[in-house]
């Protein structure tokens, strides 16, 4: 049994973005102290108060640049976490343990980048050269094959989804289609006014098949922070708090990055049921007790067995759940109700925590009512993570 | 004017009639062997005289693609100054149309040809086109008929044949956006592997062809991607296996966007399950998008992709070779499909046909077929051909024995039809696929649509009319 100390005693007081673009203008540093800034005036801090900083891999600006323009004068946690996109749950995670044991006060989690404007993301590894780490020799097994992007290696895996459970393109279609239309009334998100068609879905271009333009999430210019401290501090903040019953870390069965094609079946995501797993008792709680959960959506494959590890339907079910209606503002288990990434943002998940707290908050644009716990999943392939965030 | 004139000489000889040409040897089983060896056509009704005397022949038949080879010259082919087409292919030559290729064969089966039966034909120039522009170039098309009886005069076949003689040079040029801009497809520009100590083996494997699978000496538990120490029992031992190459196809993603130097898009990228246990990640080659199934069976090949590094980087043990998969080629049947077992719809399995110069020359000339551009670079390119290719025999025998081995060694192939695209070059893979497009429970007969298609397109298109044993049309077996 998972019993985490943080868990419960600890909150979520401010949450700060940048604007979400394709050029920013900006330096990626500037988009990161500006989005820490804003959720330390969200949450009435001073920011030389903050005494911990948490990111994760693949961010470009480091720990000392950040506290610098920040003025903080001394830190006493930083933690950079591994695995990109897989890695936001657990950034607040570290921060919650951080402040539960005394190790700092107020813990900001960062992420921010010129990820469209700058290199972009997308393009994978194809112009990096070959190297012969642990790390870089993994991509022997794929880069000479032409598989060399996310969406080629989230590829691979969903036509096994669809051979195995008679899935099919507009199945992920829905997904897209849902996130859109959260998106099409949030004045913060890139797709803005801008909801699609299943038939849109369907005739955009394939980047890798089986996946079609519209089943990918665009790349951003953007930050956003998300301030950490204890609940007791908590209750004395701007804003009412925000508490994380339970936030995990998972990795599992011949895990890979993005491309664990050889564990035995690749219609699950192991790593995430460890997540769950530990999420559920940690926390209490079960399926039935999430009002609304944000579902990392980079490519809508994955949010099927991502719907299927919490519980919310059983396996190869998620097709049913969706197509039902279910993810949908209206429906069983709301999904996404900022725009996911496809919709609102890609930035690697950060924006979707501050979904959760706006939920939990009662600010959010397509505010849900009776929100009691939400679940945010991380990135989806790779080593992950995820979080419930709750009312006081 | 001239053009005119060249008409009018070419259509006087439309609808004459050739004299009778003669088999120089009787239908033999030396150049029936040299046949089936080189086209792999196991059929033992065309070799092994025990079973050919059980069969519905009763003895050792000629494979029906030889039809219209009996009676080649071979090397020491003359022209018959009386000869229609002889004469028309001399004033288009005169004219400029010096390039030949084959377009469409036509064979029809009335029998089996039998050993030592001497082969006769009688050819008659049955049209000659106005000029043309194909792909190739300018031309005329030039199509004969052709009688083929035995000695005694039985009537055993015949032979529609159509060419094209064309004028080097004339071709349509490759529509614009094909060529610079988009990626190079060299795959020397693909990404190079990043080789270290913990999967040296597997490339040094693959620079000899062999497909390596990790191994634990101590409790040969397989793994893939290698490990140091074998998680199933702890030693730090680890060995490999060298696979069988065969597996079959567990998931696969085509890559359109972006596109990187050294591929072709888009990309086929398979998940290979070996029969070994372990997977891996390859190219599917020889297979079109629409035509990969999983659980499709796989065979690797080999591509010899990147050259070597200089001496001092990590892979400097040599060029780096990558393992490929393509369709396995099916296994021959060795009892005959009855009518019973046949709809129309079925699909034929996929048949790769490696393209090695060997296989091209040896085809070309176990069918007495000696024109230069099938075994001669310098000549083919200098005939406006990228390299030698196949010739139409080849594409004929080749469909026969894949149509023979999905449907057994007695089904009766009654007529062949094929038509040529894309050219067979070396180094390329031609893929049979087909489907019957009619079966009749009442007598027997089937139609098969085929089509056998390379990296440029389909190469040969057509069908066959074959006869199965359960129905009606089901001949009583012959006696010797």
């Amino acid at each position: 049994m998972s019993q985490h100390a943080y868990a419960g005693n600890t909150a979520v007081v401010g949450i700060g973005a940048t604007d979400f673009s394709k050029s920013s203008g900006r330096s990626e540093l500037r988009l990161a102290v500006e989005a820490c800034v804003a959720a330390c005036e969200d949450a009435g801090v001073d920011p030389s108060r903050v005494n911990g900083l948490s990111t994760f891999t693949m961010e470009n600006n480091t720990e000392n640049e950040v506290m610098r323009s920040l003025g903080i004068q001394e830190l006493t946690h930083f933690s950079r976490i591994h695995f990109g996109g897989g890695a936001p749950c657990a950034t607040v995670q570290y921060a919650a343990m951080a402040v539960n044991e005394g190790v700092a006060d107020y813990v900001l989690c960062y992420r921010a980048f010129n990820e469209r404007s700058g290199r972009r993301f997308g393009s994978g590894v194809q112009d990096q050269p070959a190297g012969a780490t642990t790390e870089q020799a993994q991509y022997a097994w794929t880069s000479p094959y032409g598989l060399l992007t996310p969406a080629s290696w989230v590829a691979m895996f969903a036509t096994r989804i669809m051979h195995e459970f008679g899935v099919t393109s507009e199945d992920f279609g829905r997904v897209a289609v849902a996130d859109r239309a959260h998106a099409a009334t949030n004045p913060a998100a890139h797709f803005y006014n801008r909801p699609i068609t299943l038939e849109e879905h369907q005739a955009s271009r394939w980047i890798v098949e089986p996946l079609h333009l519209l089943d990918c999430c665009q790349e951003t210019d953007g930050g956003q922070a998300i301030l950490v401290t204890t609940l007791e501090r908590a209750r004395d903040l701007k804003q009412k708090p925000v508490v994380i019953s339970a936030a995990a870390q998972g990795m599992a069965d011949q895990q890979q990055m993005m491309r664990s094609y050889f564990r035995d079946s690749l219609v699950g995501l192991p790593e995430m049921a460890t997540c769950a797993r530990q999420l559920w008792e940690t926390s209490g709680l079960g399926p039935d007790d999430i009002r609304t959960a944000v579902i990392y959506d980079h490519f809508t494959p994955f949010v099927l067995p991502q719907l299927e590890e919490f519980g919310f339907c059983g396996r190869g079910e998620a097709k049913d759940f969706i197509a039902e209606g279910n993810i949908d503002l209206g429906g069983r288990l709301p999904v996404n109700t900022h725009g996911g990434q496809l919709g609102e943002a890609y930035l690697h998940g950060m924006n979707g925590i501050a979904e959760g707290v706006r939920q939990v908050r009662g600010s959010a644009v397509n505010q849900l009512d009776a929100v009691g716990h939400v679940l945010v999943t991380a990135g989806t392939g790779v080593p992950t993570s995820a979080l419930i965030v709750s009312q006081p | 004017m001239a053009e005119q004139a060249l008409d009018q000489q070419l259509q006087e000889w439309v609808g004459r009639r050739g004299r009778p040409q003669v088999a120089r040897d009787p239908v033999n089983q030396s150049l029936i062997r040299r046949w089936v060896d080189v086209f792999e056509d196991d059929n033992p009704c065309y070799v092994d005289p025990d079973f050919a005397a059980r069969s519905v022949y009763g003895q050792i038949v000629s494979p029906p693609t030889m039809l219209d080879v009996w009676d080649k010259p071979g090397i020491k082919m003359r022209r018959d100054a009386e000869s229609p087409q002889a004469n028309v292919l001399i004033a288009l030559e005169a004219a400029g149309f010096t390039s030949t290729v084959a377009v469409n064969s036509e064979l029809e089966f009335v029998r089996p040809i039998r050993l030592g039966e001497v082969i006769h034909s009688v050819q008659t120039l049955e049209s000659v086109s106005e000029e043309k522009q194909t792909g190739l170039g300018r031309g005329h098309f030039v199509t004969t008929r052709s009688v083929y009886t035995n000695g005694e005069g039985d009537h055993v076949g015949d032979v529609v044949f159509r060419i094209l003689k064309f004028m080097p040079g004339t071709g349509r040029q490759a529509p614009p956006g094909d060529g610079p801009g988009g990626p190079d497809p060299d795959p020397s520009r693909r990404p190079r592997p990043g080789i270290n100590l913990d999967n040296q083996f597997f490339w040094d494997g693959a620079r000899r062809h062999e497909l390596r699978i990790q191994s634990c000496r101590s409790c040969s538990t397989l793994h893939f991607p290698p490990t140091p120490r074998c998680s199933a029992c702890g030693s730090f031992d680890m060995g490999h296996i060298v696979a069988s190459g065969r597996g079959r196809l567990y998931s696969w993603a085509a890559p359109h966007h972006p596109q990187a130097n050294g591929f072709r898009y888009p990309v086929l990228a398979g998940l290979v399950e070996l029969e070994e246990g372990t997977r891996l990640v390859s190219n599917i080659v020889g297979c079109r998008r629409e035509h990969l199934r999983i659980g499709m069976p796989l065979e690797v090949c080999w591509l010899d992709s990147h050259p070597a590094l200089e001496a001092g980087a990590d892979d400097s043990r040599g060029p780096i070779t990558i393992p490929q998969f393509r369709p396995a080629r099916p296994a021959r049947r060795t009892e005959t499909l009855t009518i019973s077992e046949v709809a129309e719809g079925d699909e034929l399995p996929l048949c790769p046909i490696p393209l090695t110069p060997t296989l091209i020359i040896s085809c070309a000339i176990a069918t007495l077929d000696w024109f230069d551009a099938h075994h001669d670079p310098k000549m083919a390119v200098a005939r406006g051909s990228k390299d030698i290719f196949a010739n139409i025999h080849t594409s004929l025998g080749l469909s026969q024995r894949w149509i023979s081995d999905w449907a057994g060694p007695e089904a009766i192939f009654r007529n062949i039809r094929v038509r040529l695209g894309a050219p067979d070059h070396p180094g390329d893979i031609m893929t049979m696929t087909g489907r019957v497009s009619a079966a009749d429970r009442a007598s027997g007969a089937i139609t098969v649509a085929f089509a056998g298609y390379n990296s440029l397109g389909d190469h040969v298109t057509g069908t066959a009319d074959l006869l199965l044993p359960g129905g009606s049309a089901w001949p009583a077996k012959e006696s010797k």
